[in-house]
């Protein structure tokens, strides 16, 4: 189990961005939809070890993210994409990947191997030495995707890694997941329901900051069977009905 | 982007007779050991014997990118402090001594953190963490200014009191600058913090001894400058834990 | 773009031209060489010599054509590759012996490599001059100059000598290829 999450909350000021989260997985691509402040970003941040619980329990890679130490060993297995990933105008694509590379502390020697299969991995090998100022905001999207490869994770969290790829790209990047879910654990945050069902082996939905639908992508899709639920695919109608259904309880609660 | 099946099967040959690569060749290995050596950044000098000072080229390479640390940044500080140096040989008023924790301050607002790191959010996620290279970079350029202004006071023939008292005003300007730039989220905000307070610190000593250098050489400063340095080291420290942001 | 416009591009530091050159050249060069090297050690003469390309672009002239320009330097880079490893002194006259050819079949490859032992155990014994002059020369691909160093001769001493190893060869591998009916 790569990712052990326990009743775990995450309270900004008087916004309660997660609301109780309990998930576990191994390797495979995990998929986590929901509408936007649906909490998918805070729990991300938590994985990626950038933000700390408010309470509940993480064990991640086998190890609590409290302690300083463990942490440090964490985010050397891992791989982090960001919904806004700022970028270094000046640097090159290979620049910015090899700077990341060093910030989590791989081997000086294996760098150079390892930003060049990063760079090539995401297609990015034309421009490999093009400063980030002259690329589009696909290929940009996709030099993120590289940084977050390039040693390798074993846990490989990726916020939105879609946007601004064509539908082209988008396909060839599903195999990349494919790839990559073989051998670690990649948790993938999108509103892009078909990204998730081409990809995925398992399933979440977050609505207001809870877990309200957690299965297979077949799953997702049965929920949404006889429903008339609103989508144009059978995965967009089970996800529709998954959250008119949290939706509803939600009202009937309060 | 290259799947497994792209293949490097091409025409080609002196004699226009086609060639396919061998089965068991790998193709895409070999290209990337080509791209590895094209591809790969060679430190320079600085930056080599920064990594092994530091025992570490991650901490290294993040350090020579700091925007005050690049030599266009040096080079206009050590102007402004020549500019100074000239001034006070010329006037007699030791603009060296006023100068120098202004140049610091506005170097360590450029130094890191949120306000000036895009990918500060990424930064976070770091196995070298941000509050490292945050502490590595204000030293180094707090130990440059110091430097820079010594070499400007020396030279301006200041007075030993003058020489050396700007240095405990200039770690609280600095550590001032830092603390807005981190809360603030933004360099330029904190510039203008540590400048303001340092402006307002001098007037005020001037408007109650009359000497412009009051700031500098009044021993009775000395005490509320190291508060005011530990509060904003304490308040950088602190702003750089619990991140605000998108949730 | 054609050969010649991509390795100026190349000698401008332009590593986009590198790889087109890649693409074109690399699959022919790994055929050629696998005929006569193992992959492992294809692989990495391709990726030296590719190196050498983006090294040595400058030093292309137009004139030349651009692949045998390329195959001269994989040859260069299997020699040094050789030298290094300390292999068969053998198997670089078969790579030398694999220019003009296509994609050679081993056992073609491996009858050249033994006409070729035949034939130079023509020059005398191992150690004589001859076959010293060989093996530094065309085996060990040095230049004149070091070879003269090495065996301790003045140049023209080597030309001579090299000018009588091509005849003994030239005549060996003759009446050798004719005693076999024809393997050439």
């Amino acid at each position: 189990m790569n990712v052990q999450i326990t009743e775990v909350t995450r309270r900004f000021g008087r916004t309660q961005a997660v609301a109780g989260v309990s998930l576990e997985t191994g390797p495979g691509v995990f998929g986590l939809l929901g509408p936007n402040g649906a909490g998918k970003t805070t729990l991300l941040r938590m994985m990626a070890t950038v933000v700390p619980p408010s309470s509940g329990s993480m064990r991640l890679l086998g190890r609590d993210p409290g302690s300083y130490a463990s942490r440090k060993e964490i985010r050397r297995r891992l791989g982090y994409l960001p919904q806004n990933l700022g970028y270094y105008p000046g640097f090159t694509v290979a620049e910015f990947v090899e700077y990341f590379a060093l910030l989590k502390e791989m081997p000086a020697g294996q760098v150079p191997r390892a930003v060049a299969a990063a760079v090539e991995r995401v297609d990015l090998g034309g421009k490999a030495r093009a400063k980030l100022r002259t690329l589009s905001g696909g290929m940009l999207r996709r030099a993120g995707i590289a940084q977050a490869i390039v040693n390798d994770p074993e846990l490989l969290l990726l916020d939105e890694p879609t946007a601004g790829l064509d539908p082209e790209q988008r396909m060839v990047f599903r195999g990349l997941l494919r790839d990559l879910g073989q051998r670690s654990t990649v948790v993938v945050s999108t509103h892009l329901v078909e990204d998730v069902g081409a990809a995925c082996s398992q399933v979440a939905v977050m609505n207001e900051g809870q877990v309200v639908f957690h299965g297979t992508p077949a799953d997702l899709t049965a929920r949404g069977e006889g429903t008339g639920a609103a989508g144009d695919a059978p995965l967009e109608r089970g996800y529709s009905s998954v959250l008119a259904a949290a939706r509803s309880s939600l009202a009937a609660r309060s | 982007m290259t799947g497994p099946d792209t293949s490097w099967d091409v025409t080609g040959g002196p004699d226009g007779v086609p060639g396919r690569a061998p089965s068991d060749v790998d193709m895409n290995q070999v290209w990337l050991g080509v791209a590895a050596q094209v591809w790969r950044r060679r430190p320079d000098l600085p930056e080599r014997l920064a990594g092994r000072l530091l025992r570490s080229p991650g901490l290294a390479r993040a350090l020579v990118v700091t925007p005050s640390l690049l030599l266009a940044w040096v080079i206009a500080s050590a102007v402004v402090l020549a500019a100074g140096t000239a001034a006070t040989l010329g006037t007699g008023t030791p603009y060296v001594a006023l100068l120098a924790p202004a140049v610091a301050g506005t170097g360590i607002a450029y130094a890191y953190g949120p306000g000036i790191d895009p990918a500060w959010e990424l930064s976070r996620s770091m196995a070298i963490s941000d509050r490292m290279v945050l502490l590595v970079r204000a030293l180094a350029v707090f130990a440059l200014n110091a430097g820079l202004g010594l070499v400007a006071s020396l030279a301006s023939g200041a007075a030993a009191a003058v020489t050396f008292g700007w240095l405990v005003p200039m770690t609280a300007v600095s550590a001032l600058a830092l603390a807005v730039a981190t809360v603030a989220r933004s360099a330029n905000v904190g510039v203008v913090a540590g400048l303001g307070g340092w402006t307002i610190t001098v007037l005020s000593g001037r408007a109650a001894s009359g000497q412009f250098t009051a700031a500098v050489t009044s021993s009775a400063l000395v005490l509320p400058y190291l508060v005011v340095a530990a509060a904003c080291g304490a308040i950088a420290w602190c702003a750089t834990r619990i991140p605000r942001g998108t949730p | 773009m054609d050969d010649d416009g991509l390795i100026a591009a190349v000698a401008a530091g332009d590593d986009s031209a590198l790889r087109e050159l890649f693409s074109r050249h690399a699959p022919w060069l790994a055929a050629r060489l696998r005929s006569v090297l193992p992959a492992a050690d294809v692989e990495d003469v391709l990726q030296e010599t590719f190196l050498a390309v983006w090294r040595g672009a400058g030093g292309y002239r137009p004139e030349s054509a651009a692949g045998g320009w390329i195959w001269g330097i994989a040859r260069r880079q299997a020699a040094l590759f050789l030298r290094r490893s300390g292999s068969s002194s053998l198997v670089l006259p078969a790579v030398t012996a694999a220019d003009g050819r296509g994609a050679g079949d081993p056992a073609e490859a491996a009858l050249s490599r033994a006409a070729l032992a035949e034939a130079v155990s023509v020059l005398g014994p191992e150690g004589c001059p001859e076959r010293e002059a060989w093996r530094l020369l065309y085996v060990e691909d040095r230049p004149v100059a070091e070879v003269a160093r090495l065996m301790g001769v003045p140049e023209g001493t080597v030309k001579s000598r090299a000018h009588r190893v091509r005849r003994l060869l030239r005549a060996a591998l003759r009446s050798g290829s004719l005693a076999d009916g024809g393997i050439r």
